[in-house]
């Protein structure tokens, strides 16, 4: 994998040098994007190159891009970012977390290039965050998944512990008991950010105890979909719309679209009016929907399922909202108490009705 | 509980049949004296070739053939490095395995997204209906079968054959084995490419049989375990299988016990069949004298036919 990515940086390297070389692109504005995966058709990387997209089709001529894609966190990220600072581009995207630390040092030298980082938390003048509300999709996922359920069990294939994957895990659980106030929730943790057999195998296993719909939560590739509309269990994914992978099995794609925040932010920094802040997008910002809601719910289930929708994105209904208990029976909100954001950025428990347990 | 046991015994055979072919040509390299370092890249490049002709010939026996045979392509031109231009085999078997992953992203790139049907699974004598046993011996896919014959066969090939005396020879003394007219080179060759063959079809098998989906990366390391296996495993077919087999076991149940909720750390759970494999093989590999006696003699050094 690394001769590739190294094979990328130089070919990178050399494209940069070649463009420097031009003058005609002297006044359009420069705007930096790194991804960390390849841009697929599906999953992280391709929604954000939607977000690139937007740019293009609202500024046009305006502006240019650089982008990398497939750039491991780490020297060659930090490598590509200088390389890209030296062309005094307008705004630098960083669509991974482990970008982090290097990109805030660059920023900390480079005041007249601004960033936006994905799913970090720190900010300064010149360097903000980006994150998705995807617990609220996950509720309504949730909710789809407590009408369809049979076995009352539904199995989650997720990557790590990190607070936005448990809120992601408390949306569903949540969801789901809404409309059926006995089911459980399975997890298993692949301890790996990438490895396509053993989220299948994990998938196989949870189907195996009962679980008759699978949220693969936060695979960028469709094994878990296609592994479903085999086995013929719902299958719920995350980011993407992976209907086509299980066109019978699809139950609900929680859907993030970055296009409105990163027009935003990209005319803000050509404009110099440029914050570094935080954007926690969800339904409300149109940042987070749900798309390709299986035909398999009833008039009446799919009306629940819209009308959660349509609460959350007004801003009347939060997800986590009390009475809410946690996994070992502490009233963690009390009736009527919403989640202030704070707690939620740095969630680590989960709700009753999960069994696994959180890894220490 | 009982569902949980079946999936573990039930998905065994599959989970472990990529390991158990890229393993078991290893064996064979080795036996012959030749230490390959490459099987992850090899078993990379099998995977994204045959996931390519699959998808482009909707054949999956032409997708397996066309993955192990570009893997033993590469398997060659490692060949050429370490028994022509007598490279050092560590350093050559580690730039042939990076250039093998370079290779897969290249060739796979088109295909990442795409997805196959899986390779059937067989109804072996029309018993795969019966309870339990059923789906475990008869039910499983044509490569599973293929798996545990090669088992045998290498057995037999080793202990009652003069071929496996032969590869032995100049795996033990290859200086002795030119001088009463063996090939050394050309033998060691054979091996060698075979070793290939199995590992692209070990990687070949994880992309249209068993995920049915290719996409930079799935491999996640196999090749590493496949190379480890065959040492712990002193050299020696059944054991390198029966590893094969604990590792495939314990990595299922390490995610069906997750499911049942209890109260174990999942990093632990993730370390476990790393551990009960190297428990397992130094156990039945604890005789020393026996272990030394296995180990082919000349194993990684460099032979020069006019030495």
């Amino acid at each position: 994998m690394h001769v590739t990515h190294r094979f990328l940086a130089i070919a990178f390297a050399l494209a940069i040098a070649m463009l420097g070389g031009g003058s005609a692109s002297a006044q359009k504005a420069k705007i930096g994007v790194i991804y960390p995966s390849p841009i697929g058709e599906v999953g992280w990387a391709h929604e954000l190159d939607v977000g690139r997209q937007a740019i293009a089709d609202k500024l046009g001529d305006k502006v240019e891009f650089l982008k990398a894609e497939n750039i491991p966190e780490g020297p060659d990220a930090q490598r590509i970012m200088n390389q890209m600072a030296s062309e005094s581009p307008k705004l630098i995207i960083l669509g991974s977390f482990g970008y982090m630390n290097d990109g805030l040092r660059l920023a900390a030298k480079r005041p007249d290039v601004d960033f936006i980082h994905a799913s970090g938390y720190k900010t300064t003048q010149n360097f903000g965050w980006f994150l998705a509300r995807n617990y609220e999709s996950a509720y309504a996922a949730g909710l789809a998944a407590g009408y369809v359920t049979k076995s009352k069990v539904l199995g989650v294939v997720a990557a790590y512990p990190i607070p936005e994957v448990l809120a992601m895990i408390n949306g569903l659980t949540l969801g789901a008991q809404k409309v059926n106030a006995d089911v459980t929730v399975k997890v298993v943790w692949l301890n790996s950010w990438f490895d396509p057999n053993k989220s299948q195998e994990a998938a196989r296993s949870l189907v195996a105890q009962k679980a008759d719909v699978l949220y693969s939560l936060y695979q960028d590739t469709p094994e878990v979909v296609s592994l479903a509309e085999q086995l013929g269990v719902y299958v719920i994914s995350t980011s993407s719309d992976m209907s086509k992978y299980a066109p019978k099995w699809y139950l609900a794609g929680p859907h993030v679209n970055w296009s409105k925040f990163f027009v935003a932010s990209a005319e803000s920094a050509i404009a110099g009016t440029f914050k570094g802040e935080g954007y926690w997008g969800g339904m409300k910002d149109g940042c987070v929907s749900v798309v390709a809601i299986s035909h398999d719910l009833k008039p009446e289930q799919r009306k629940v399922v819209d009308d959660a929708i349509a609460a959350m994105t007004a801003g009347a209904f939060h997800p986590m909202t009390g009475p809410v208990t946690s996994q070992d029976g502490e009233l963690k909100l009390k009736p009527g108490e919403v989640m202030a954001d704070g707690p939620l950025l740095g969630l680590n428990w989960l709700v009753k009705g999960v069994e696994t347990r959180i890894p220490k | 509980m009982m569902d949980t046991l079946m999936f573990v015994v039930l998905g065994t055979l599959g989970a472990t049949t990529p390991l158990l072919f890229a393993a078991l040509g290893e064996l064979v390299a080795e036996r012959s004296g030749v230490l390959n370092l490459s099987i992850e890249g090899m078993m990379a490049t099998g995977a994204a070739v045959g996931f390519a002709v699959t998808t482009l010939s909707q054949s999956h026996g032409l997708g397996f053939l066309a993955g192990a045979l570009a893997a033993a392509a590469l398997s060659l031109a490692f060949g050429v490095l370490v028994l022509v231009c007598l490279a050092n085999q560590v350093a050559a078997g580690l730039a042939i395995g990076l250039l093998g992953l370079g290779v897969s992203a290249l060739v796979g790139k088109p295909f990442e997204g795409h997805t196959i049907s899986p390779l059937p699974k067989l109804n072996l004598l029309g018993l795969a209906h019966l309870p339990i046993l059923g789906p475990i011996l008869f039910g499983q896919d044509v490569f599973v079968y293929v798996g545990v014959a090669l088992i045998a066969v290498l057995t037999w090939i080793f202990r009652r054959t003069k071929l496996g005396l032969i590869i032995r020879a100049v795996g033990e003394a290859p200086t002795a084995a030119r001088d009463i007219g063996y090939p050394v080179i050309a033998i060691r060759f054979g091996c060698v490419a075979f070793g290939g063959l199995l590992a692209g079809s070990g990687g070949a098998y994880l992309s249209t049989a068993y995920t049915a989906l290719w996409t930079e990366g799935l491999v996640a390391g196999r090749g590493w375990i496949a190379v480890a296996l065959v040492v712990f495993g002193s050299w020696i077919p059944l054991r390198i299988a029966i590893g094969a087999y604990v590792f495939g076991a314990i990595s299922l149940l390490e995610l069906s016990i997750q499911g049942l909720g209890l109260h174990v750390p999942s990093q632990f759970l993730s370390a476990l069949p790393y551990i009960a494999t190297i428990i397992v093989l130094a156990v039945i590999s604890r005789d020393a004298t026996y272990l030394r006696l296995n180990r082919p003699a000349s194993l990684g050094s460099v032979f020069r036919t006019d030495g």
